[in-house]
């Protein structure tokens, strides 16, 4: 259980609040660079933190992330014409760069110095490999730029996909340090998955539904180690690291491309999953592209032209009785990321920790919340930078090993748990 | 011609901020009759500050090294005697002196069903042995700097 003041803390995300403040100082992704596919291509509304606002990309391929509204009269800029280096009100004309400066006011003299003094907020937003990154924070304290490894390994070693989640940011990303549920909810995935199918680990998964945790802290978050029995004198192991505020990583099976997610609040109802797959040391196959498209893994298919999964509230997520009877899936939902996001989404926009009974192989989430407090309230009270915020942190990945029982995890994988260029993920 | 009805789905209804208004609000009983054992001098003080704060059922022991136990004010205290009765044990380590006493009360814990949960406080992870000798039965081992650790874990528990 949490208290009722801190899980206020922990869920509300708006300016002004410490979780707010939080989030605002590290780079958060933004949106899918396929949004803005082109120069001059039409504007994005997005809501991130509780702040509307619209991404474009301007005429030089720059990308601009700056105040929905119009500075004049308070129309929306989506509906801006995107030319000219700059988007444009089609209200009356004012006209904003990337950086929100106004740079036309066409009802002022030709030669007035009125729109100098007309900005709009503008955040800025970078692409570092399939994602566009914002800083939402004070520019002098804007950290280097990211440096997870999803993002930074060539394009065709990697798939990233997004999806609207109508829930609070907490509790979906709760779910992705929450391994014990694994081998309930996504025990269908395991067996059936093409993203997940036929690996060793797998099997270790299915023959013991109880695993043993072990929560280390890190750099940059937490380590949290699952052990499963394997076989005679050994564990099967499998550790997922979290980077703060919002970043886990889903530790791997075979050879399968390695995942995780990146949760982004969107306001404290809802949020931005940020799914991604990639190998460190090859091409992704054609065949896990498609998958990955068709909402296989981590992934979801999402109405076209939209984030939103076809699978979603509206439609009791298309859930299946007889495919549950059948064995195909745990819950009747399909899919893994349908099969978290419709349990989240069931506790309620905000769900209320003041009701939870946690058991202890909940510690992972409970150690997480104490940081992220801790953090927030150093960050408040004395100003203290935290985890996460130096790309340093980024550069950890996840691991599945089997490993003699005496061995502890943290000694036997400092060096899996590390991003090594050209050396292949550790998995079982 | 029909008209279109909107007509939100049953999770939509019962996912959205108005119907939690009609959740059951019932008191919840403390889950758990806790036993904390901390088992060296530097645990001892952890368990010493926590047994200051209130709880609803958590009892409070310190390990002498070979798995005798006392009570936080000195009195022997037999380990079958205060594992009667409990559902959980949280141990405290800071060091490898405990490893005899974790081996004890793990495997009795683990005989009774009783989960076991260690926290580990330390920078470095002093407390090799006593992780080692704790792995076997700790369903759960929280590796920590921060003392704080503990006593959200048993907020987090309602002991």
């Amino acid at each position: 259980m949490l208290r009722k003041d801190i899980n206020e803390l922990l869920t509300r995300t708006g300016p002004g609040t410490p979780m707010g403040e939080l989030f605002r100082q590290y780079w958060i992704p933004a949106l899918l660079a396929e949004e803005l596919p082109d120069n001059d291509c039409p504007p994005v509304r997005v809501k991130l933190l509780s702040e509307r606002m619209v991404a474009f990309r301007d005429s030089e391929g720059r990308y601009g992330l700056v105040d929905e509204f119009c500075a004049h009269r308070g129309a929306s800029l989506w509906f801006g014409r995107n030319e000219g280096s700059g988007l444009r009100c089609p209200y009356h004309g004012w006209k904003y760069d990337v950086t929100g400066q106004c740079i036309e006011v066409p009802s002022e003299a030709d030669n007035s110095s009125f729109c100098q003094n007309v900005q709009l907020t503008s955040y800025p937003l970078v692409r570092i490999g399939d994602v566009l990154w914002t800083y939402m924070g004070d520019r002098a304290t804007q950290p280097p730029l990211p440096e997870f490894e999803w993002v930074h390994v060539p394009p065709e070693q990697t798939y990233t996909s997004k999806r609207w989640q109508q829930c609070n940011w907490l509790q979906a990303f709760e779910g992705g340090i929450d391994s014990s549920h694994v081998t309930f909810l996504h025990s269908g995935g395991l067996k059936t998955d093409p993203l997940f199918r036929g690996a060793k680990g797998n099997e270790y998964n299915m023959k013991d539904t109880k695993p043993f945790f072990e929560v280390a802290d890190s750099e940059g978050g937490l380590f949290v180690g699952a052990r499963r029995n394997a076989e005679d004198g050994t564990y099967y192991w499998r550790i997922t690291p979290y980077v703060m505020p919002a970043f886990t990583m889903v530790p791997p099976r075979g050879d399968h491309p390695v995942h995780g997610h990146f949760w982004v609040p969107i306001d404290d109802e809802n949020c931005w999953t940020f799914s991604f797959d990639y190998h460190p040391v090859r091409p992704l196959t054609d065949t896990e592209r498609q998958a990955m498209i068709d909402g296989h893994g981590v992934h979801s298919r999402n109405i076209p032209g939209t984030y939103r999964p076809m699978a979603n509230m509206d439609n009791d997520y298309l859930i299946d009785r007889e495919a549950q009877k059948r064995g195909e899936t745990y819950s009747g939902v399909a899919g893994i990321a349908m099969q978290d996001a419709s349990l989240q989404e069931s506790m309620g926009p905000i769900v209320d920790r003041s009701k939870e009974r946690l058991v202890p192989a909940d510690s992972g989430i409970i150690k997480a919340r104490q940081k992220l407090r801790k953090a927030a309230i150093a960050l408040r009270d004395e100003g203290v930078t935290p985890p996460g915020v130096n790309p340093e942190h980024h550069k950890v990945r996840s691991a599945a090993v089997v490993l003699p029982q005496a061995e502890s995890f943290l000694d036997s994988c400092r060096d899996a748990v590390k991003v090594t260029p050209g050396v292949p993920q550790a998995s079982v | 011609m029909t008209t279109p009805t909107l007509q939100l789905s049953e999770s939509a209804r019962a996912a959205s901020a108005s119907e939690s208004r009609y959740r059951i609000d019932a008191p919840i009983r403390p889950a758990r009759s806790a036993r904390v054992v901390a088992l060296d001098e530097k645990a001892a003080a952890v368990a010493r500050r926590l047994a200051a704060h209130p709880w609803a059922h958590a009892r409070f022991y310190t390990g002498d090294g070979d798995a005798r136990l006392r009570e936080l004010d000195g009195a022997a205290a037999l380990l079958d005697e205060v594992l009667t009765g409990t559902d959980v044990v949280v141990v405290l380590a800071t060091e490898d002196g405990g490893r005899a006493a974790a081996a004890a009360i793990g495997r009795i814990c683990g005989r009774r069903g009783i989960t076991t949960a260690g926290v580990v406080l330390g920078d470095g992870f002093e407390a090799d042995d006593a992780v080692a000798a704790l792995r076997p039965y700790a369903r759960v081992l929280l590796l920590s700097a921060d003392e704080a650790d503990a006593f959200e874990l048993l907020t987090a528990l309602r002991v």
